[in-house]
């Protein structure tokens, strides 16, 4: 009926069937995790850097993998270890005798999707390194700048802070991150489907035969036309609000900066787009609101002691405001 | 060549019976101290010494001296000063007003009925005292419950928060004008709010300010009347928070259906 009273303002109709191919190609390998899923496309829809987040065995390095698959671009994969250096991961200057120079080396870095894979096993001196790459898309090594190919993407992995031999990431690293997914465990139904499915030998053999959807022109073009999309003032006030909440709710230590406000935006707009539409609603709001927050607020020691945990807080701040309608 | 290792011959034939001979003397002289007897120690034996004296000097102190340090304002370590401030005088008092006040024994000793006695005098003043802070706080205009929770560490949100409620607004009068005016899209939006209330007053769904238009659709059990509450919601995004353009006729299409859904759920 709305098609018959509205006409499309714009065309969405391309991002509307890869989004459907993208979901369908990871819906053969991957058990359940729809919201996963669709946060991940939102997140490259919206030029953002995703952090996934879950224990061990929930497949979120295969989920980034396949992400990365989807795309037809250049993928490159850093396993973070304890070791690791920062210049394993920009890359550094090598001399050359034939040249008598020093050549740059560029580093697993230098690509469009890179998947760091369990990202707090590095300390936080290589982790830092990750700084300036992922907020200015370019490394400046021995005072000379390297510009980073769009797209630019850092999927990165991690456990909970809670498992063993991991780091905290620093604030300011967490705030680059568009959005953390956490990654839950599967229910009784989907373990029973995971099962079956390997099984019968059948992850491999897909894997093998994934194509990809979306080039890395297709991934720009899709950018712009979701970052025109109109958002309604009202709705700006309501982001606003909920941002301006954190930083006065007595459950937290620290809230969400400018940085965050901004994330919101781009990651609602890229989440009407998912569901066809070109404005923004206060439902796409509330649902991407825990996914942006929940690793750039802090909770307070008492809180935390007593197990409140991020998305509870932001449940909460959503709950005094009132919708805009 | 030859000469050197004849010379060096020579002279290690002198040096060692010299170094034997020295050696010799050593060992002898070692074993002559080694084995000369010790004299035996004479001691005097101990006698225990006894004060048979009985006369004992009887040494008295100075009376004059004495006084002459009584005189002196040093040696005073009376308490009683006379030039205590009023400040001072005050605290002294309370102290000894409250020592007084939880000391239970009386001129009679430790009695049952003195310390019931001590017990009341002090819930008496305990209650004197707290009706006292409650009116001081009240008449301060003060909340009490939030007097020992911990303040803000911020200050108070600056935006006015305006909860609009549906239930005040007379929703006939207002589209009428909205559509006077030709404000079709403010128009839809009354038409939405009015649809929620009328869900909400037949108890389809709970109406809060925090939920989103999705959460009503979930609330409602009915599919048939999901799926049409679920298009008017569409129609309301897409004008209200899409900015769609929307004039006279679609309005009129629009009306019919909001209509159409609230005659059915009513």
């Amino acid at each position: 009926m709305e098609d018959e009273l509205f006409e499309q303002r714009t065309d969405l109709s391309k991002l509307s069937a890869a989004v459907e191919q993208i979901k369908v190609t990871l819906g053969q390998i991957i058990v359940g995790q729809q919201d996963t899923i669709e946060l991940l496309i939102a997140g490259i829809l919206a030029d953002g850097h995703l952090l996934i987040e879950g224990v061990p065995g929930v497949a979120k390095t295969l989920t980034a993998k396949l992400i990365a698959k989807a795309i037809d671009a250049r993928y490159s994969r850093i396993q973070f270890t304890p070791d690791l250096m920062p210049s394993d991961v920009l890359g550094t200057s090598v001399f050359n005798p034939k040249t008598v120079d020093f050549e740059f080396k560029q580093g697993p870095i230098f690509g469009n999707i890179i998947l760091v894979d369990e990202i707090n096993r590095a300390p936080a001196k290589t982790q830092s390194a990750l700084f300036e790459v992922m907020e200015e898309r370019q490394v400046t090594i021995d005072g000379k700048t390297y510009k980073m190919d769009e797209p630019f993407i850092v999927l990165a992995t991690q456990n909970p802070i809670e498992q063993e031999g991991t780091y905290r990431l620093p604030e300011a690293q967490l705030d680059r991150f568009l959005f953390k997914i956490e990654v839950k465990y599967p229910s009784l139904e989907e373990e029973i489907a995971i099962l079956t499915q390997q099984h019968q030998q059948k992850t491999n053999e897909q894997l093998s035969h994934i194509q990809p959807v979306l080039s890395k022109d297709d991934i720009i073009s899709l950018r712009a036309l979701v970052r025109g999309f109109y958002v309604e003032p009202k709705i700006l006030e309501f982001i606003a609000k909920i941002i301006f909440e954190t930083r006065n709710n007595k459950s937290l230590y620290l809230g969400g900066s400018p940085r965050a406000s901004l994330a919101i935006v781009n990651a609602a707009k890229a989440l009407a787009a998912i569901r066809g539409r070109d404005f923004v609603t206060p439902d796409d709001i509330v649902w991407v609101a825990p996914a942006v927050l929940r690793h750039r607020i802090m909770l307070t020691p008492d809180k935390e002691m007593e197990g409140v945990s991020p998305d509870d807080v932001v449940k909460q701040i959503i709950q005094k405001i009132e919708v805009p309608r | 060549m030859m000469q050197t290792l004849h010379r060096k011959n020579i002279k290690m034939r002198v040096f060692l019976p010299f170094l034997f001979f020295i050696l010799v003397v050593n060992l002898g002289y070692g074993s002559i101290l080694l084995t000369k007897p010790e004299k035996p120690k004479q001691t005097k034996p101990a006698v225990l010494q006894v004060d048979t004296s009985t006369a004992v000097g009887v040494r008295h102190f100075n009376e004059s001296a004495l006084k002459d340090y009584r005189r002196q304002p040093e040696f005073n370590y009376n308490e009683e000063a006379t030039d205590l401030s009023g400040w001072t005088r005050f605290w002294r008092q309370f102290w000894n007003w409250i020592t007084h006040l939880f000391d239970f024994s009386s001129k009679r000793g430790l009695t049952i009925v003195g310390v019931i006695w001590k017990v009341i005098e002090l819930l008496l003043i305990a209650g004197g005292l707290g009706a006292l802070a409650f009116f001081i706080v009240k008449s301060m205009g003060l909340n009490v419950l939030n007097i020992f929770q911990r303040k803000p560490t911020t200050a108070p949100i600056p935006y006015s928060e305006f909860f609009e409620d549906i239930n005040k607004i007379d929703f006939d009068v207002e589209i009428e004008n909205a559509v006077s005016k030709h404000n079709y899209r403010f128009a839809v939006r009354l038409l939405y709010l009015k649809c929620l209330k009328q869900l909400s007053d037949s108890g389809l769904i709970a109406w809060q300010i925090d939920k989103t238009n999705n959460t009503y659709i979930n609330e409602l059990t009915n599919d048939e009347q999901r799926t049409a509450f679920k298009m008017l919601t569409r129609q309301f995004e897409y004008i209200w928070y899409g900015e769609f353009l929307i004039d006279a006729p679609i309005y009129k299409d629009i009306d019919l259906s909001f209509r159409n859904f609230n005659n059915r759920a009513a």
